[in-house]
């Protein structure tokens, strides 16, 4: 699904954030990125989505290197992978409903259906009586689980999380995990950028730490 | 279906969203479409009133003395060798006697006295309908009163001159108000559009993020201008219309405007008008999006 070949990004005007970083994910494959903040997995998640370009090394998708992309296709592909950016990214006057739309509205869904998932969506996060709340208003734990749902709303064949339960408790937590579980177990490749180890400590998918940019350890995984 | 279904939302949200200066651009198109149909409606009909006098535009080269067949038939040469006329026509001094006479009517007999011969021979020359335009026509006099043997040559030379330069500087207005419709149209459409993009970054910027192509982002501004278009411009032929009808009731009646017969644009006319003004709209909201959703 995705390959990084000795992949670097450098922030103007001399900030290493990732330096020779060469990883494969497999499709359909759950893939945690721990290390402590600041150590590139925003960064790295980023470059995943092409939202930012590296400065070196290349980024296979799909067998397609991503960094020619434009326009169109470049739209294409960002349209199969969804992303819950760690600032949200939320439109803070818009319900959400709305919010979580979006996402599907870019690759034309049809109204009826949109609207089902959306409910779908906030039940399995909790969030029903949110529907029509404008997020401005949300308290960030709500906030963070509405991004998820933006994230994995138009069924991504890549979804990339970053820190997704950083303000959330316990419970709510266990419910983004069954959502980011159930998705995976339907085919979708995920990767979870996290310092939470309550949510990677028994897992038996594999995990990457990175440390000040530089590729620490993968463990786990089945051999 | 869902395509268009999720532009029309997206427009109704831009439109909610900047209705003031959407209000303003309508007026500023409609407004602007109206001074130029106005101007341009004046200017259609004074050419056609124009065109209707020269239709009796004739010049008369009168001469010192009787021609004779032959020096009849070398003044025609003469005369077509400049160009083309309708019609050449002699008057002798008897003709132009019976026709003073005529015209005089009952009070022909003050006529009595004077000797039969006392008005000049005169050639009647009617020009070829392209040849109306003022200088032409300036040009043709002009070579015609250096022809041996003339004493002067006639023409509605006052009127037409008057006339001639009272279409030249509406032609004049008709431009300056084309040029202002086009500012206008082209820049205040680019204005709001502008507004609602800046209005919109946030959201514009999340739509790329999640993979909207560049059609679902442009669609609806491309229309938003469309719209002020056809509303715009629709708008200004209406109230044009509605003044032309209404100028039309107030002065019908004898009196000065019934000289000219006013008509409207007709429909096709109407139709370019507001075209181009769809055109020029959808070009003003093109260019800013060239600028500001470099995607
Ligand atoms: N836009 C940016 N400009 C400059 N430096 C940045 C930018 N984004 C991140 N960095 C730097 O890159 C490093 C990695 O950041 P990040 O990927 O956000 O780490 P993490 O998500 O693991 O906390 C940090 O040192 C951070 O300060
Ligand atoms: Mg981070």
């Amino acid at each position: 699904m995705v390959e990084l070949i000795k992949v670097s990004k450098e922030y103007p005007p001399d900030v290493v954030a990732l330096k020779d970083i060469s990883l494969s994910i497999g499709v359909g494959e759950m893939f945690f990125v721990i290390g402590m903040s600041g150590a590139g997995k925003t960064t790295l998640l980023k470059l995943l989505c092409s939202m930012e370009m590296p400065s070196g090394g290349l980024i296979e998708i799909s067998g397609k290197p991503i960094a020619q992309l434009r326009g169109y296709h470049l739209a294409r592909l960002r349209q199969k992978i969804g992303v819950a950016y760690q600032d949200f990214k939320l439109l803070t006057d818009r319900t959400t409903a709305e919010n979580i739309a979006i996402s599907m509205e870019v690759s034309y869904k049809k109204p009826a259906i949109i609207k089902k998932r959306v409910r779908d969506l906030l039940d399995q996060l909790g969030l029903a009586d949110k529907h029509d709340t404008i997020t401005g208003e949300l308290s960030r734990g709500e906030q963070q689980r509405v991004t998820l749902a933006r994230a994995v709303a138009n069924s991504p064949t890549m979804i990339l999380v970053d820190e997704p339960t950083g303000n959330l408790d316990a419970i709510t937590t266990e419910r983004v995990m069954n959502l980011l579980n159930k998705c995976n177990k339907a085919g979708a490749t995920i990767v979870i950028a996290t310092h939470d180890d309550s949510i990677y400590r028994h897992t038996s998918h594999r995990v990457m730490e990175l440390r000040r940019g530089r590729l620490q350890a993968i463990s786990g995984g089945l051999p | 279906m869902s395509f268009w279904f999720t532009v029309m939302r997206q427009v109704g949200r831009n439109l909610r969203q900047t209705w003031g200066s959407q209000l303003m651009t309508l007026l500023t198109v409609s407004l602007s479409v109206l001074i130029f149909a106005f101007f341009s409606l004046i200017y259609t009909n004074m050419i056609n009133f124009g065109e209707k006098l020269g239709d009796d535009l004739s010049l008369i080269v009168y001469l010192e003395e009787e021609p004779g067949p032959e020096l009849q038939q070398q003044l025609i040469n003469k005369i077509t060798t400049f160009d083309e006329v309708e019609k050449v026509r002699f008057i002798s001094r008897a003709e132009a006697y019976e026709r003073f006479a005529r015209q005089l009517g009952e009070n022909r007999d003050v006529l009595d006295d004077m000797p039969k011969d006392f008005l000049p021979p005169s050639i009647e020359v009617v020009p070829l309908k392209n040849l109306r335009s003022l200088n032409q026509v300036k040009l043709f006099s002009a070579y015609l009163s250096r022809l041996p043997g003339t004493l002067k040559v006639q023409y509605g030379q006052d009127w037409v001159e008057r006339f001639y330069h009272f279409t030249r500087l509406l032609s004049i207005i008709v431009l300056l108000s084309g040029t202002l419709l086009i500012l206008t149209t082209i820049f205040m459409v680019a204005y709001t559009i502008r507004l609602t993009i800046l209005g919109r970054q946030a959201e514009l910027e999340l739509l790329k993020l999640v993979g909207a192509t560049n059609n679902y982002i442009r669609t609806p501004f491309l229309l938003e201008g469309l719209l002020q278009g056809i509303v715009g411009s629709s708008l200004g032929i209406v109230s044009l219309y509605a003044l032309f009808q209404w100028i039309k009731l107030r002065f019908s009646g004898p009196g000065f405007l019934n000289v000219f017969e006013f008509s409207f644009f007709s429909p096709a006319v109407s139709l370019s008008i507001v075209c181009v003004s769809i055109l020029l709209c959808t070009l003003g909201s093109y260019s800013t999006m060239q600028k500001f959703l470099r995607i």
